[in-house]
């Protein structure tokens, strides 16, 4: 796998996640009390994901980006 | 809305939360992984399929490859992925998918997916129907049909023109079964009941309402409750019982004969007659106010004998299944010149009569009898000999000679069916009976 494919699918998963959260987000009004708990927990670990996967592009992109 | 079977197939957990919610009015099934997806394909009936393509940060767009099986079973398949890219549309396209959609507006997406889902499967069942269940290929007729059907979930009333036999019960019957009505498609022809007959049908009875009420019965109102009431013949009811219908049909309430409590039912109206409605009224036969309350769309069907290129297709249905009948050239001319008075329904006793025959290759011999058979009945009898018949026994007495005639064939061409026989030929039961008797004491 080449670089360039690591960094396409890890932007493609960063947008996935990104877009997952803000439906989340939209929804998450019209959710009953459970599924609200249920909700934040995957919206929290998908935060925490996009946090990783940040930190990877960071990481690939090299010294200076910080 | 209709309840729809959808898989959802996506890695990501809030993903597929985010999915099962806004699929939240359908029985949704969640596969992780493709090898679940395909799984779940071969073994259960899905109407749509939500696919992911990227499966992990590892993956090869292995979503891609549950499009195909999702196709071949029959699913619809819609691609939702983040992997947007012109390349990926193409591939996806190209394996089958009906719809691409890029992640991160689901809620709307979803809603307009299923909407286009759901117009795009009635729009083929409508064109499904003039192949399968109303067999016709003449544009105006297809048209007319395509409308009406448009209307088949809606609660508005449909009124159905068209001579005696051209299908507007057929076409009632679907108009029901592309409404959703969770009730009974339930049908009366109002010609053939006497007014008191009449009310006890429609609105039932209590045990003891009136002599022979050995036991209660339910009204067809009533069996048509979240369904669909079918009045056939409407123009031959009596004012009074034009009244007591829209009353209850206003109120969707009624009392049944003998009963002080009143019954509740909601059905939806489709009725049809032969006759022109306008004429009617004009004449003081239908009520103004019931026409108004059952012409909400209005649909005209035509006489066989002005779409002829239905006649084919019509004898290939009612042989479906059955021994197949072969026309020669002759015969096929023979058919098209015939002016079918009894439109649909008289093709259809032709097609018994030929199937039933000794060879399933009909010439114009064997044709030009049975319509000469079938004409003939139609005719008026000999006129010089009911010419000297009604000098010998008076007009009254040939005139009641013609209408048993009449009246014999129908019965049997119905195979006996008195309700069939009063219908066809517009008659009150009374009349029936009293023609019926002046025969039998000939």
């Amino acid at each position: 796998m080449t670089g360039k494919t690591d960094d396409s699918k890890l932007l493609h998963d960063l947008r996935s996640k990104c877009s997952s959260l803000k439906s989340a987000a939209e929804l998450y009004k019209d959710c009953s009390a459970a599924e609200k708990k249920e909700m934040l927990a995957l919206m929290k670990a998908a935060a925490a994901e996009i946090s990783a996967a940040l930190a990877r592009l960071e990481g690939a992109a090299g010294p200076g980006t910080k | 809305m209709e309840k729809l079977n959808i898989l959802v197939l996506d890695d990501d957990k809030l993903a597929q939360k985010v999915m099962a919610a806004s699929l939240s009015a359908h029985n949704v099934e969640i596969a992780g992984d493709l090898k679940t997806a395909l799984k779940k394909l071969d073994s259960c009936k899905y109407d749509i399929g939500f696919f992911d393509l990227l499966l992990g940060p590892e993956d090869d767009y292995s979503g891609l490859k549950a499009i195909p099986r999702a196709v071949e079973k029959g699913v619809y398949a819609v691609v939702v992925s983040g992997s947007d890219s012109d390349e990926m549309i193409d591939r996806a396209y190209a394996l089958g998918a009906g719809d691409f959609y890029a992640k991160g507006n689901e809620e709307a997406n979803v809603a307009d997916i299923l909407r286009k889902f759901l117009r795009n499967r009635k729009a083929a069942g409508a064109r499904n129907i003039f192949t399968s269940a109303f067999i016709t290929g003449d544009p105006e007729t297809k048209a007319a049909a395509t409308e009406a059907l448009k209307y088949a979930t809606a609660e508005l009333p449909i009124l159905i023109l068209g001579p005696s036999g051209t299908g507007k019960t057929s076409l009632a019957k679907i108009l029901h079964e592309h409404s959703g009505r969770e009730g009974a498609f339930v049908s009366i022809n109002c010609s053939a009941y006497t007014e008191d007959l009449l009310e006890a049908e429609l609105f039932g009875h209590k045990k003891g309402a009136f002599t022979g009420a050995h036991e209660a019965r339910k009204g067809r109102l009533l069996e048509a409750h979240k369904g669909t009431l079918f009045l056939d013949e409407i123009g031959t009811m009596s004012q009074n019982m034009q009244m007591k219908l829209l009353k209850a049909i206003e109120e969707r309430t009624f009392y049944p004969l003998g009963s002080e409590k009143p019954e509740h039912s909601e059905f939806r109206i489709i009725s049809a007659t032969l006759e022109d409605p306008q004429a009617l009224i004009a004449q003081g036969k239908m009520r103004f106010d019931l026409f108004q309350r059952i012409h909400g769309f209005t649909i005209c069907l035509k006489p066989l004998t002005r779409r002829k290129g239905d006649i084919m297709p019509l004898v290939n249905h009612f042989t479906r299944g059955a021994r197949r009948l072969s026309f020669n050239a002759e015969a096929l001319t023979l058919m098209e010149a015939y002016p079918w008075p009894g439109n649909v329904r008289e093709l259809k006793k032709l097609v018994d009569l030929l199937s039933s025959g000794a060879g399933g290759r009909v010439d114009a011999e064997t044709l030009g009898k049975h319509l000469k058979g079938q004409a003939r009945q139609a005719a008026a009898p000999d006129g010089d000999g009911l010419y000297a018949y009604a000098l010998d026994k008076g007009l009254e007495a040939a005139l009641d000679r013609v209408a048993s005639g009449l009246i014999s064939r129908s019965l049997r061409e119905n195979g006996g069916k008195k309700t069939r026989t009063m219908a066809d030929l517009k008659i009150s039961t009374r009349f029936f009976y009293s023609v019926m008797g002046k025969s039998k004491g000939e």
